[in-house]
């Protein structure tokens, strides 16, 4: 319950700060236009079959940039005013930590879906499909993403504890989110083609995302601290000391 | 006697090839301000973060609260309170937000908290400025509402990084009293500063960190005429760099005498 509590905090405190200049929203969703608008100059003319083919790798796309946007600014805000070293040295939950940046990013991705799928089908008619089933859309949406941000918040995080790192983010995640993309492309190339399998595909990614939140999980503490374990001893701390007693011979300095 | 706050026994600390910390012995007793001096460098704010559990150490051993802290959990973190160097405040909340947030999350893991309003009070900060964004606060302010924020948990042990910096003659007055009051409800204080009669006026100890190392010290006797004179000595008795063969390092790595890259 202390996990869920101080995660709502947080997450809270961030929903706070968004509601006060819109910065990750605004910045979220303008790319997100403009992706479009590039996507309907440069593909709006194929062939209605190639329409089918193309939707599903646009739309993931789409996620894959804009995700990778918003986690840099969602821990940019923490690197810039070094808060997140402030609440690891507070008595947080880390894990609260996890979940708050994590439920952000989600929020804003699944924003930035409520405009992407809309306009896909806009600028394709074979995206249709979504209209058709909304519920299917909807999931296929959320369950992709959540796996998207439960890979990029942990690494996210963990480089935002260094100075200069963000170009390191986007080297280490578009390798490590590659299988959850696929996965969100096959699953959405299915549901564009109403594949009688859609279900077993949107079971598989859900236990797809409950594997990756896991990981991330148990990886989060060690990734943004670091791990503790038996470490070599050095000198004085091979030697025997009683309790109480000071390490070294502290002697003062003669009076001038 | 109690056990210490606080305790490092052989504590090193390298970053890749660069040697922060060596073999650093440290204990912090209950009711005592130590201060710890050093040159730009010396290993202070990394000392400071293994105490505070934001770094591992490399080697050594770390003991908050009386038990060996491999890790230091929620309840030894709950039990210390840490103001870094920065403010570390969101910027885009106001002061009464960023206390009330850090206080909320104390309240949801079942801890007390002082009232934030009144620790402000203490440190000067008016109240018709709580309400405004810490972004348009001086560095001065800001730092008042970071102080406030660790004293508002009422910490066994207080980790101060250059408390004083951007402070005014009349806030470091105060911030001096507040931490007299913290020594005699008994919570063992390690400050760091530049400023030795700021130092000498408020701490039990001071001692050096010179390049990694700890191992000298002043320690007030009552006298404090003879304290600031040793601690003057202390400073100025810091050993000067030698001639640097820049070779030395890669050719005796475990040469401890060897003069480490700059911290």
């Amino acid at each position: 319950m202390r996990l869920l509590r101080q995660a709502a905090l947080l997450l809270r405190s961030e929903l706070r700060q968004e509601l006060r200049d819109f910065e990750l929203v605004l910045t979220a969703g303008f790319f997100t236009v403009v992706l479009l608008a590039m996507f309907y100059l440069s593909f709006a003319s194929l062939q209605q079959r190639a329409h089918l083919g193309a939707i599903p790798g646009l739309m993931w796309l789409t996620i894959a940039f804009v995700g990778v946007l918003t986690l840099t600014r969602v821990f940019d805000r923490e690197r810039e005013a070094d808060t997140l070293r402030a609440l690891l040295a507070a008595p947080v939950d880390r894990l609260a930590i996890y979940v708050a940046k994590a439920a952000m990013t989600l929020a804003v991705l699944m924003i930035c879906c409520a405009v992407l799928v809309p306009g896909l089908w806009l600028i394709f008619p074979a995206g249709a499909a979504f209209a058709a089933a909304p519920g299917s859309t909807a999931l296929l949406a959320l369950l992709g993403c959540a796996g998207y941000v439960a890979i990029g918040t942990l690494f996210a995080a963990g480089l935002a504890t260094g100075a200069g790192k963000n170009t390191l983010l986007f080297v280490i995640l578009y390798p490590l989110t590659t299988p959850v993309l696929m996965y969100a492309l096959v699953t959405t190339r299915a549901l564009l083609d109403g594949d009688p399998a859609l279900p077993s595909y949107l079971g598989q990614m859900a236990a797809l995302d409950v594997i990756l939140f896991a990981a991330a999980c148990l990886l989060f503490e060690t990734v943004l601290v670091g791990a503790a374990g038996p470490r070599r001893s050095s000198s004085s701390a091979r030697r025997a000391r009683p309790s109480g007693q000071v390490p070294r011979d502290m002697s003062r300095e003669p009076a001038p | 006697m109690s056990e210490p706050a606080a305790a490092l026994h052989g504590v090193a600390q390298r970053f890749g090839r660069k040697v922060v910390l060596r073999d650093v012995d440290l204990e912090l007793a209950p009711g005592t301000i130590v201060g710890l001096i050093g040159a730009n460098g010396a290993g202070k704010t990394t000392l400071f973060a293994i105490l505070a559990g934001l770094l591992q150490p490399d080697a050594g051993e770390r003991r908050l609260f009386g038990r060996a802290a491999d890790e230091v959990d929620a309840d030894a973190r709950a039990r210390l309170a840490y103001v870094a160097h920065q403010t570390q405040l969101y910027g885009g909340l106001s002061a009464r937000e960023n206390l009330a947030l850090f206080a909320d999350l104390r309240r949801a893991a079942g801890l007390t908290t002082r009232p934030a309003d009144e620790v402000l009070l203490q440190l000067g900060l008016p109240a018709e400025a709580l309400a405004r964004p810490v972004s348009t606060f001086s560095r001065g302010m800001a730092q008042r509402v970071a102080l406030a924020r660790a004293l508002a948990a009422s910490p066994e042990l207080l980790l101060l990084d250059e408390p004083f910096t951007a402070l005014d003659a009349g806030g470091r007055a105060q911030l001096a009293s507040v931490l007299e009051g913290e020594r005699r409800r008994g919570a063992a204080v390690l400050l760091s500063s530049h400023d030795l009669d700021a130092l000498v006026e408020l701490c039990d100890r001071i001692v050096l960190l010179e390049r990694g190392v700890l191992d000298r010290s002043a320690a007030h006797d009552g006298d404090r005429a003879a304290f600031r004179r040793r601690a003057a000595a202390l400073w100025q008795g810091r050993p000067q760099d030698p001639p640097r063969d820049p070779l030395h390092p890669l050719l005796h790595p475990q040469d401890p005498a060897a003069p480490g890259p700059a911290a």
